[in-house]
């Protein structure tokens, strides 16, 4: 496409090839635009958004309060994330995260239950034994959960969106049926909220953070070196860029996408087991957990924008991280409205597929030194060709 | 319309080279002149072309057919040179613009809508089908024009229901339909068997004779445009080496000035001792992606050293068997053995590791991933293998090495291990694809159209290395579109029709018309 | 008895309108897997404007606005700037259920309108949606703009080499399948639910979008299926009904979902799976860059 404006030549060309710059800066773009335009809720009940973005950053970064609860959305994100991308390489949606994760957390409570942890937060348990347990269960529950999905998609080409989302929903009322009126999981003190993990079975910490912090962190590096040097990686990655040439490779369908969507719910389920059972202050089936299972959709948008790749979602997750969390903060303190962090989730996603698509094309300003036409002339396509007409 | 300037008879026999008047000239090209690049695809030609007759342009893969056709129905602008259609001087925008002036082209690869009906992909797009569809006038018209040129094809049959010859008969009656006085047909005997041949050359004579001017671009069949033609032009590295009537040429002559040389024989097929059978195959039935049986009880064995060619129009059920025998498709009844083994549900891998060795269709879609880089493709055929993956690791050293050893021996053009499949030419690709298949030493081969679309040196190249695995003991399944190659390359051939082989016969009793013949379904040898 | 079919065949309103509109848009080979977002959009605006004016007539226009808008959008990324159109549609839902989160909070609660009236007994909107189906089926197969619109799903190149406008009839199809889809939401938030709560529409969209696969492709079938699980739906939402004191209502509440999954994999046979393949729409999810 070609526009003439008095002197100038605007081009707009399609790039043959993308390389990382373009990519890296339609990701800092679609940031940078999309808190711009959330800023207006702020601007709308006579706040300064910059100021109030100045507060966000310095609670979520630089506050003590802030900081670890900042650490601890990220790495939710993150792992969400990553059990986004795994079978994104083989091509497969998992939007299956919420389920996922209340599924793991259902397990990980569970094996706390069965070893009587409901009786009170203070009992005296064997948490050497009992943690490990958790968390494995936690990790099953979530890959079980998610291979449901992955079967369905190998073996009778059920769509995997469609089926994770009825799966989430199921699982959200099962939750509900856990924790809410008389459920076995619910609480003593509280109706409608799990009950409380006792300080015998709460993961252990490092440095102010749990421990699922640094398996998040190591797992970016062994997904990378997973998805790029092991045979499993490779048919995955196979099975994602043609399924036609996979099945010729001897590569089974079916094995393959319930392989990913059970790694992928494996990880939504580490990121269930990480916020419930590990984060300082949480260590129960909260009465709002659904809105974790909505903010695991951070970690879709994250992966989208780190392009599938696990070392790249870091730094996205703990922006993600800190903005959400500071955003509800400031939330309550300007009186906004609920759900400002979920504006902002909506916004970035839509301008980071605007962005992702824009920075497809180049665009070129030139100037001419020839005779100034100064009417708006568009030309497109077929008519750039001479013709008779002309 | 009347009829221009031509005295002929009626009665002249239809099939044999007719004598007629030249008619006005309709089409006229002066001096078309086009490159890419450094290359010169178009060099000043020139083209003159009657109304009623039957023009014919002969030429090699790359002797600039394509850039000419392409130019003359509007899809590329040629840098020099000039278009007259009845005496005015033309420029087409767009293939749209030139089938406005009258001039239809029929591709090679088909283009119709497989899920339309015949008659809707015919009236589709056309001004004045209205608003509201009147199938039942369409279909009038469309009968109309079928009768006047001794066209049959079912109108309310789905276009994929078609064989490719109907398909073809289609787009040609959409091109006249659309309005197209003057027709290109691009290599319009490649899908057809030779009687199938014969009966749309005298449709595309009848209509000649209507005052439309036909042109056929051709590379092969040379006495078929000898018996059918009227006059031929002949191009050779983007230039007109010849242009004459076809009453004064002879097939050696035509032969002569396509090549410039004398022509080359073609490879020689090689005598080995035939071993035990490896592949034996009894009473398979497959099914198509529809459902329907498209292999339907083929029963057949191939020894070590042997190739086996099976002759065929496109879908017949060519693609089913292949994929059926390397275990991409179910088989509904009958057994496959391979070195005595049952392999008829065996998983693809177990396949490979017992000795097949695929080579697909479908290059780019199914051979190869084209953002892979080349070792990454290579590891399609080995990434189940020890060697090559220890431990759940890749080995990319050997992997790599394996991929530079094919770049060496078949001589690939490619920038290096690393570049991705996409980059490469299609013969290029072709020889990666084949290496790795043939450095697994495979016991029995399934190659399935080899050769099509390489241009001659990759081709020849290609059957050479499939010659050399029989030698060194592969059985072969050799599928091909191409009568000559089957010829050339196989010791026995197996003609299929609609599923089922119409006859196999030794190479040694093979001819031309007989394969033809059975491929065509006119004649059933016993099998 | 009567009235729960009643309600039932209100629901299914719900998912004929926003699977025809699907159906359109795919038969012209446009997917939008964001039909939640789109609904959500549609149906909280709608929601919004009906509640503060006090008239249906506001809200179902806001909802068709609304609808052709998010259509259009996701046809500009679709069909101009050409980008994957599943993370398209997934943009389009997660921005679907983001925004209306925020902006429809306030108006949480019932519409406070007078039920919307009914024809003869029946949900109005399911008369409308049957009076679609028909439209749209005449539509596709019986006039030359449906050839057309089907002709550009299956090859769009072999549609362009024929005359025809692949960009102007994939705009066309996508803003009319944004308008039916964004009434399938209004429908839900302004009729068959009507009282407003964050993400209300449970995975509606989704099940609407499995709809348009499993018709074939086909109008009718589509309104078959979806009177099929408007009953389904309502059935296990009174579960007393049929099964008295047997779970907790928790329970119940997952059931539906549980089962739409189950009736996903009954009638993926081989058997349909085949014409699965045979009847889709060739150049589906597929942008198309015309060749210069």
């Amino acid at each position: 496409m070609r526009a003439v404006i008095g002197d100038y030549t605007i081009r707009v060309e399609r790039r043959a090839d993308l390389r990382w710059w373009h990519t890296t800066l339609a990701s800092v773009l679609a940031i940078v635009v999309s808190l711009f335009l959330v800023g207006f809720a702020f601007l709308r009940v006579g706040a300064d958004p910059l100021e109030v973005y100045s507060e966000i950053v310095k609670y979520a970064f630089l506050s003590e309060f802030g900081l670890p609860q900042t650490i601890n959305r990220a790495t939710f994100v993150l792992l969400a994330a990553f059990a986004l991308i795994v079978p994104l390489r083989a091509g497969l949606w998992n939007i299956g995260m919420p389920g996922q994760i209340y599924a793991a957390t259902l397990a990980a409570f569970g094996v706390a239950y069965a070893f009587g942890a409901k009786r009170s937060v203070n009992v005296q348990l064997p948490g050497e034994l009992i943690i490990p347990l958790m968390f494995l269960a936690a990790l099953a529950a979530g890959a079980v959960y998610g291979a449901i999905a992955g079967f369905l998609r190998g073996r009778f080409q059920v769509n995997e969106i469609v089926t994770t989302m009825m799966l989430n929903w199921a699982m959200l009322w099962i939750v509900a049926h856990m924790i809410r009126e008389g459920g076995p999981f619910m609480g003593r003190t509280a109706e409608g909220e799990g009950f409380t993990l006792p300080t015998s079975l709460r993961l252990p910490q490092i440095l102010g953070v749990p421990l699922t912090v640094y398996i998040a962190l190591a797992l970016a590096v062994l997904l990378t070196w997973f998805l790029a040097k092991t045979t499993l990686g490779y048919r995955i990655r196979t099975y994602g860029e043609s399924p036609r040439a996979a099945e010729y490779a001897g590569i089974d369908a079916t094995r393959i996408s319930t392989l990913v969507f059970a790694l992928g719910g494996l990880l939504a389920g580490l990121a269930g087991y990480h916020y419930f059972a590990a984060v300082p202050g949480v260590f129960k089936i909260p009465k709002n957990y659904a809105d974790f299972g909505d903010f695991s959709f951070y970690g879709l948008i994250t992966g989208l924008i780190a392009r599938n790749n696990p070392i790249a979602a870091i730094p996205v997750a703990v922006l993600f991280g800190g903005v959400s969390g500071g955003a509800r903060f400031m939330q309550g303190k300007l009186r906004l409205a609920f759900g400002i962090d979920y504006a902002l989730l909506g916004v970035l996603m839509i301008m980071m597929v605007a962005f992702q698509a824009l920075a497809h094309y180049s665009v070129r300003v030139e100037r001419q030194a020839a005779v100034p036409r100064p009417q708006l002339e568009l030309e497109r396509g077929e008519s750039r060709v001479e013709s008779p007409r002309h | 319309m009347p009829l221009s300037a031509q005295g002929e008879s009626d009665e002249r026999s239809v099939g044999a080279a007719r004598e007629r008047s030249a008619g006005r000239v309709v089409l006229e090209a002066r001096g078309i002149t086009k490159r890419f690049g450094t290359v010169v695809a178009n060099d000043h030609i020139d083209l003159t072309v009657r109304a009623g007759e039957l023009h014919a342009v002969l030429g090699e893969n790359g002797a600039g057919k394509t850039t000419l056709m392409r130019i003359l129905f509007g899809e590329l602008q040629p840098d020099e040179g000039e278009i007259y259609l009845d005496g005015q001087r033309v420029r087409f925008r767009s293939p749209r613009d030139a089938l406005r002036h009258g001039i239809g082209m029929v591709h090679q690869e088909r283009k119709l809508i497989p899920a339309h009906t015949a008659l809707e992909n015919i009236i589709l797009g056309h001004p004045k089908t209205g608003a509201i569809l009147n199938l039942r006038e369409a279909e009038r018209e469309v009968s109309a024009l079928c009768e006047r040129y001794g066209f049959r094809v079912p109108l309310h049959a789905k276009v994929w229901q078609l064989s490719e010859g109907e398909k073809q008969i289609v787009e040609i009656l959409k091109e006249l339909y659309h309005g197209a006085r003057i027709l290109i047909l691009d290599e319009p005997t490649s899908v057809l068997s030779p009687p199938e041949i014969v009966k749309l050359l005298e449709s595309l004579t009848r209509m000649a004779k209507e005052d439309l001017a036909v042109i056929p671009f051709i590379t092969h069949k040379l006495p078929v445009v000898l018996e059918h033609c009227d006059r031929v032009t002949i191009l050779r590295r983007g230039r007109v080496v010849a242009e004459m009537e076809t009453r004064h040429a002879t097939e050696q002559t035509l032969a002569a000035a396509m090549v410039g040389r004398e022509v080359v024989l073609q490879l020689e097929r090689v005598e080995v001792p035939l071993g035990d059978p490896i592949v034996r195959v009894q009473d398979l039935w497959v099914r198509d992606d529809r459902g329907l049986f498209a292999v339907q009880g083929l029963s057949f064995e191939i020894r070590a050293g042997e190739i086996l060619g099976i002759a065929g129009v496109a879908g017949n059920g060519q693609e089913p068997l292949a994929e059926a025998l390397a275990g991409l498709r179910p088989v509904e009844r009958g057994t496959i053995t391979l070195d005595s083994i049952d392999i008829t549900h065996a998983p693809v891998l177990e396949r490979w590791r017992r000795g097949l060795g695929y080579i697909p269709t479908e290059r780019r879609e199914v051979g190869s991933i084209p953002t892979f880089s080349l070792v990454d493709n290579v590891l399609l055929n080995y990434h189940f293998e020890r060697e090559f993956s220890r431990w759940g690791i890749l080995a990319s050293g050997q992997a790599r090495e394996l991929t530079e050893r094919i770049l060496r021996e078949y001589s690939v053009v490619a920038a290096g291990p690393n570049a991705p499949a996409r980059s490469l030419s299609g013969g290029n690709l072709q020889k990666v694809i084949l290496g790795r298949v043939l450095s697994r030493k495979p016991r029995f081969l399934i190659a399935c159209l080899p050769t099509h679309g390489l241009d001659v040196g990759a081709a020849e190249f290609v059957q050479r290395k499939i010659l050399e695995a029989k030698q060194s003991g592969t059985a072969v399944l050799l599928i091909s579109e191409d009568l000559d190659e089957i010829l050339a390359l196989s010791d026995r051939i197996a003609a299929i029709y609609e599923g089922q082989f119409t006859g196999i016969v030794p190479a040694s009793e093979a001819s031309k018309e007989l394969v033809g013949e059975l491929m065509a379904g006119l004649r059933r040898e016993r099998v | 008895m009567s009235s729960l079919l009643v309600i039932s065949l209100a629901a299914a309103a719900v998912f004929a309108i926003a699977a025809l509109g699907e159906l359109l848009e795919q038969r012209a080979g446009i997917l939008n897997v964001g039909l939640e977002g789109v609904m959500l959009l549609s149906g909280t605006f709608g929601f919004i404007a009906a509640k503060t004016s006090g008239s249906y007539l506001q809200g179902f226009t806001v909802a068709l606005l609304t609808g052709a808008l998010v259509g259009l959008l996701h046809g500009f990324f679709s069909i101009t700037l050409g980008s994957n159109q599943v993370v398209n549609g997934m943009a389009i839902w997660i921005l679907g259920f983001g925004l209306t989160t925020y902006i429809g909070y306030p108006y949480t609660g019932p519409l406070g309108l007078k039920p919307f009236p009914t024809v003869a007994g029946l949900p109005t909107f399911f008369l409308v949606a049957l009076a679609l189906a028909i439209a749209i089926w005449f539509l596709l197969f019986k006039t030359h703009l449906g050839l057309k619109l089907r002709s550009v799903g299956e090859n769009p190149s072999v549609a362009e080499a024929s005359g025809i406008s692949v960009t102007g009839l994939r705009y066309l199809a996508a803003i009319l399948a944004g308008m039916l889809v964004g009434l399938g939401g209004a429908v839900y938030s302004l009729v068959y639910n009507p009282v407003w709560n964050y993400n209300y529409l449970q995975g509606w969209g989704f099940i609407a979008l499995a709809l348009v696969f499993f018709s074939l492709w086909n109008p009718f079938l589509v309104v078959a299926g979806a009177v099929f699980f408007g009953i389904l739906w309502q059935l296990s939402l009174y579960p007393e009904l049929l099964f008295p004191n047997v779970f907790s209502r928790y329970i119940w509440r997952a059931m539906p979902f549980v089962i739409t999954i189950v009736v996903f994999i009954v009638l993926s046979t081989r058997w349909f799976r085949l014409r699965w393949g045979a009847t889709k729409p060739e150049a589906l999810g597929l942008a198309y860059q015309r060749e210069n």
